[in-house]
């Protein structure tokens, strides 16, 4: 290993991490009840101009192509669904952490996101086909944040990669997460643990963040989400929407079976769906992003 | 001299001299490149999934998604540029799958199997490979050389 260091100078980055506004982690709150309605979610909106004028902005990009032109927030939400807008309200106040290109992971720029934004797709789709008491627009956030901690590891881990992976194939470390412990004294689940509590993020999506590489350490009353988040991972790194380096170096729990009823054709169909949906909403979030319609 | 850059599904080739006939970050899909050194031809599909009858309307659209329509279109295609395809080298590249000793659910293994049945009911099959294990692969193909080079984050580039 080439070098080890406190994982308390890793914890103080956390610190210094940006904060949530307060219509997303109300918005965040809100969607987590499965009681909500969307008038609830329509009205943080409206409160927030930057982003009611986001949302607007996306509703109306060229990738919906919408006939006329939509310039009301119920109607905008309705029609893009609360994840999306609860996606956009996080990458408004987060953008800096999800935009990084994560250099300790030999990823791109965009890489993040782009894989956040498979993984919320799929885990979405996985908690819709398996019949189980959960919110599916959960399991989107869920997959939106479930790696948020590796925009603070990342730059620790900088020049790693090569010595990382061989460590893995020679078996001295289990998988990827093992290796960043044994080399920051922290992994990015815990790490994004940590920013998740910070932000107090509702406990269903703590415990994604958190155990969304071991779901069987997860509390049982959130665990079928969080093997819904671990599935939905694993379909996007096998779908080559990877974050670099790290892509596949995990374990894959097969005991998700005991929590979801979701057959191995539907998992699948889910590869499938992402495929197509992800192409859809990149280009009408992003299109939203360049503030153009 | 340009590339032509292949996305899942997507299938092309090329003679123009100088291309270089790419497709990125192959986790469980696979990606079957045939050669043809008469012609200095290349040709690549991006197969995703092993069988299309899981679902025939993406077949019809994206026939290179799914590797018993993908194959037979690339060969086709390969044909009609005037490649001798009896005489192809095959070389396949991606397959790969996540850590799980109960290969609960192993695209990667069966897209590969797929594709090499196909490739043998065309009485082919290939002469190198870098199939299987758990990292991503990106292949560019130049058409000067034939030389097929594989890349992945963390690791030095290699060919096969
Ligand atoms: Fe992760
Ligand atoms: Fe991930």
């Amino acid at each position: 290993m080439p070098m080890t260091i406190d994982s308390s100078e890793v914890l103080k980055r956390i610190e210094d991490a940006p904060l949530l506004s307060s219509s997303a982690s109300r918005l965040l709150q809100i969607t987590a009840d499965p009681e909500h309605s969307l008038g609830e979610v329509a009205d943080i909106v409206k409160t927030d101009a930057a982003l009611t004028a986001r949302v607007l902005r996306v509703v109306n990009s060229a990738a919906f192509g919408l006939i006329s032109t939509i310039s009301s927030i119920d109607r905008a939400i309705s029609y893009l669904g609360e994840r999306l807008v609860v996606g956009i309200a996080i990458d408004i106040c987060a953008s800096q952490l999800f935009d990084k290109p994560l250099t300790g992971y030999e990823a791109q720029r965009g890489d993040l996101w782009r894989h956040d934004l498979r993984v919320a797709i799929a885990s979405r789709e996985i908690a819709r086909l398996a019949p189980q008491d959960m919110a599916v627009d959960l399991a989107f956030t869920g997959g939106i944040l479930h790696d948020i901690g590796k925009s603070i590891l990342s730059e620790f881990l900088t020049g790693t990669a090569q010595s990382v992976l061989e460590t893995i194939e020679k078996g001295e470390a289990q998988d990827y997460l093992e290796a960043e412990r044994a080399m920051l004294g922290i992994d990015h689940a815990m790490v994004g643990y940590e920013l998740a509590r910070k932000w107090q993020l509702p406990e269903p999506l703590q415990q994604v963040i958190r155990f969304h590489h071991k779901p069987s350490e997860a509390d049982e009353e959130h665990r079928s989400l969080v093997y819904a988040v671990h599935l939905g991972d694993i379909i996007a790194m096998m779908g080559g929407g990877g974050t670099g380096s790290d892509t596949l170096q995990y374990h894959m729990d097969s005991a998700y079976t005991d929590y979801l009823d979701i057959s191995v054709e539907q998992l699948t169909m889910t590869l499938l769906h992402v495929e197509e949906e992800f192409s859809k909403m990149e280009a009408s979030l992003l299109d939203g992003k360049d503030g153009g319609t | 001299m340009s590339n032509l850059i292949l996305g899942v599904g997507d299938f092309g080739a090329s003679n123009s001299p100088g291309d270089i006939v790419k497709t990125f970050a192959l986790g469980s899909c696979v990606a079957v490149i045939l050669l043809d050194p008469g012609t200095r031809s290349v040709g690549m599909v991006h197969v995703a999934l092993p069988d299309s009858s899981i679902n025939r309307d993406k077949a019809k659209e994206r026939p290179g998604y799914f590797a018993d329509t993908g194959i037979p279109m690339l060969l086709k295609q390969m044909s009609s540029m005037g490649c001798n395809v009896r005489k192809l080298t095959v070389k396949l590249a991606g397959g790969a799958q996540i850590m799980d000793p109960n290969n609960t659910f192993n695209i990667g293994k069966r897209n590969i199997l797929a594709v090499k049945k196909l490739l043998w009911q065309h009485g082919m099959g290939p002469v190198a490979e870098d199939i299987g294990a758990n990292y991503s692969r990106t292949v560019s193909v130049s058409t000067n050389t034939g030389e097929v080079v594989l890349s992945s984050p963390g690791r030095p580039p290699w060919k096969i």
